[in-house]
């Protein structure tokens, strides 16, 4: 009667129910998956998995005896179809499931473009194991590979992608990598990065249409400005949309591109909480509302969601932190940008380690380290303190960033 | 392929759980696959989280390789006691090694 049904068996979805279990809950525990795969993790998909480095039984979040021991009735192949909030019921090919609370983890899809050619083979966007999987055959023949977009997913693509020999460039709207997410000095330094490996780059580029072969494969990619780029192989990484699908007759609140809910997950419908990629809330780190496509979102909300589902109270508040691995470097970002902060250089580019601090005043907001571990976590303390720090400090970087937390004056 | 070492988790209740491991994967990878509880790996093994916390208490020195520095910088955010032996199970391959390892898991990884 009050099961939990949880739509999506993502990593939001995977913890919110193990969650449920930690917490006590006692009643049912249903978790929908669209897909045939036992739940894993996505960020290797861009990186090790592709790379041949880990395969995919080192990806699963648990293993398949999980679900079974903690009472989590998990169905493979068993996508909601659709939700109806009167009878409080989701609909399934095989029937119709009871809920007390409804758990919506449904993700994100891969944006994708409406470009003339855009059905020929060859063509890729990439989210979902099968989505990796394709890749990474199709990847063994390519010689040319063009990557649609410069964010995360793309670039950790094209490392993988010079690593094994492949002839690649990186197409961006943009006039520089990852506008929104990183500082300029870290775009710059990450592009460099990239060059120097060999891979190419095309800023302010918009691809126009795919040519393609006789056969229907993609053979390249013809930009505004007239030149068509050789192309056995294309990523298109511009982006993820809030898989909102299902939520019509829910009619719930929608914001920022996402469904709306509060610290707990909850939305603006009694009982029906929202997690991960489809979630958006006010986050008191950006000062606006927001979705956050990330892992660390994604299990924190969903522990602050299993708590308030079990009769707790743990309001979301973790400083959000994201991590991206490309070649050897391993950027981590901790914080959000924010409009109007002075930034500190920590370290030298050069070396190949260092950090970005965002100040607003005297606080730390943001920090975007390289191959920095010990300031990526330092920086996390201290967001989440909100501490005035020692700007002359905090900038040396043989001083350990946790010592740069200001003394207060001594009235 | 190559054959199955055994090694062991003691969990924070000090019951012994013996899995099978192939060789290659990490001891995180290992617990997660034989599912013994109390390894959490949020990040999956990319040395980030600190929650694949052990105690590696039973091994000689030098059986399980050096520390990176960023494995090190990771365990002094680990949410258990760090002590001498601990170390992250993401970052430790099974080979022949670890036969009849003992990795205790602290009481909480987070």
């Amino acid at each position: 009667m009050s099961a939990v049904v949880i739509v999506g068996a993502s990593h939001a979805g995977v913890q919110a129910a193990a969650s449920l279990r930690q917490k006590g809950w006692q009643e049912g525990i249903v978790l929908l998956s669209a897909e045939g795969d036992y739940p894993y993790h996505r960020p290797p998909l861009s990186k090790a998995y592709i790379a041949g480095e880990k395969d995919e039984e080192q990806l699963l979040l648990r293993a398949p005896d999980f679900y079974r021991d903690q009472g989590i009735d998990l169905r493979l192949n068993e996508p909601a179809l659709s939700i109806d909030p009167h009878a409080r019921q989701v609909v399934t090919a095989s029937g119709r499931l009871d809920y007390g609370k409804l758990v919506l983890a449904t993700g994100s899809k891969a944006r994708t473009l409406p470009l003339p050619g855009a059905e020929a083979r060859g063509i890729h966007t990439l989210r979902s194991i099968a989505d990796a999987r394709h890749l990474r055959s199709s990847m063994q023949d390519a010689e040319n590979i063009v990557i649609i977009g410069g964010g995360f997913i793309g670039l950790e693509f094209a490392s993988t992608a010079v690593k094994q020999g492949k002839s690649v460039v990186v197409l961006e709207a943009q006039e520089r990598l990852l506008t929104r997410a990183l500082p300029e000095r870290l775009s710059a330094f990450i592009g460099g990065y990239h060059t120097a490996k060999g891979a190419m780059f095309r800023y302010g580029a918009l691809p126009e249409r795919y040519t393609t072969t006789d056969d229907g494969r993609v053979s390249g990619v013809q930009l505004g400005d007239g030149t068509t780029l050789p192309a056995d192989l294309v990523l298109v990484g511009v982006g993820g949309i809030a898989d909102m699908a299902l939520i019509e007759p829910l009619e719930l609140k929608t914001i920022a591109g996402g469904i709306e809910v509060d610290a707990h997950g909850l939305t603006s419908a009694p009982d029906i909480y929202a997690l991960g990629d489809v979630a958006a809330f006010h986050n008191a780190y950006a000062n606006g509302a927001m979705r956050l496509e990330s892992v660390q979102n994604a299990v924190d909300q969903a522990k602050s969601a299993a708590e308030h589902i079990a009769g707790g109270n743990a309001p979301l508040g973790a400083v959000p932190w994201f991590w991206t691995d490309q070649y050897d470097l391993k950027v981590q970002m901790a914080g959000l940008p924010r409009p109007g902060t002075t930034e500190l250089l920590r370290g030298d580019p050069e070396s190949g380690a260092f950090s970005i601090l965002q100040m607003e005043g005297d606080r730390l907001v943001a920090a975007y380290s390289v191959n920095r571990a010990a300031d990526h976590m330092a920086s996390r303390k201290l967001i989440a303190a909100g501490q005035s720090i020692d700007q002359r400090m905090a900038a040396d970087i043989d001083t350990p960033l946790m010592k740069a937390v200001a003394v207060a004056a001594v009235s | 392929m190559s054959e199955a070492i055994t090694i062991k988790f003691e969990t924070s209740g000090g019951e012994q759980i013996e899995v099978q491991a192939r060789p290659g994967v990490s001891v995180m990878e290992a617990a997660v696959m034989n599912n013994v509880g109390g390894i959490e790996a949020e990040c999956g093994g990319a040395c980030i989280c600190a929650t694949c916390h052990v105690y590696c208490d039973n091994l000689e020195d030098g059986t399980v390789g050096e520390m990176s520095s960023e494995e090190d910088d990771m365990l002094d955010m680990a949410s258990a006691e760090r002590r001498p032996t601990s170390r992250l199970s993401c970052q430790l391959r099974v080979s022949e090694k670890l036969k009849d390892a003992v990795f205790i898991i602290p009481e909480n990884q987070f």
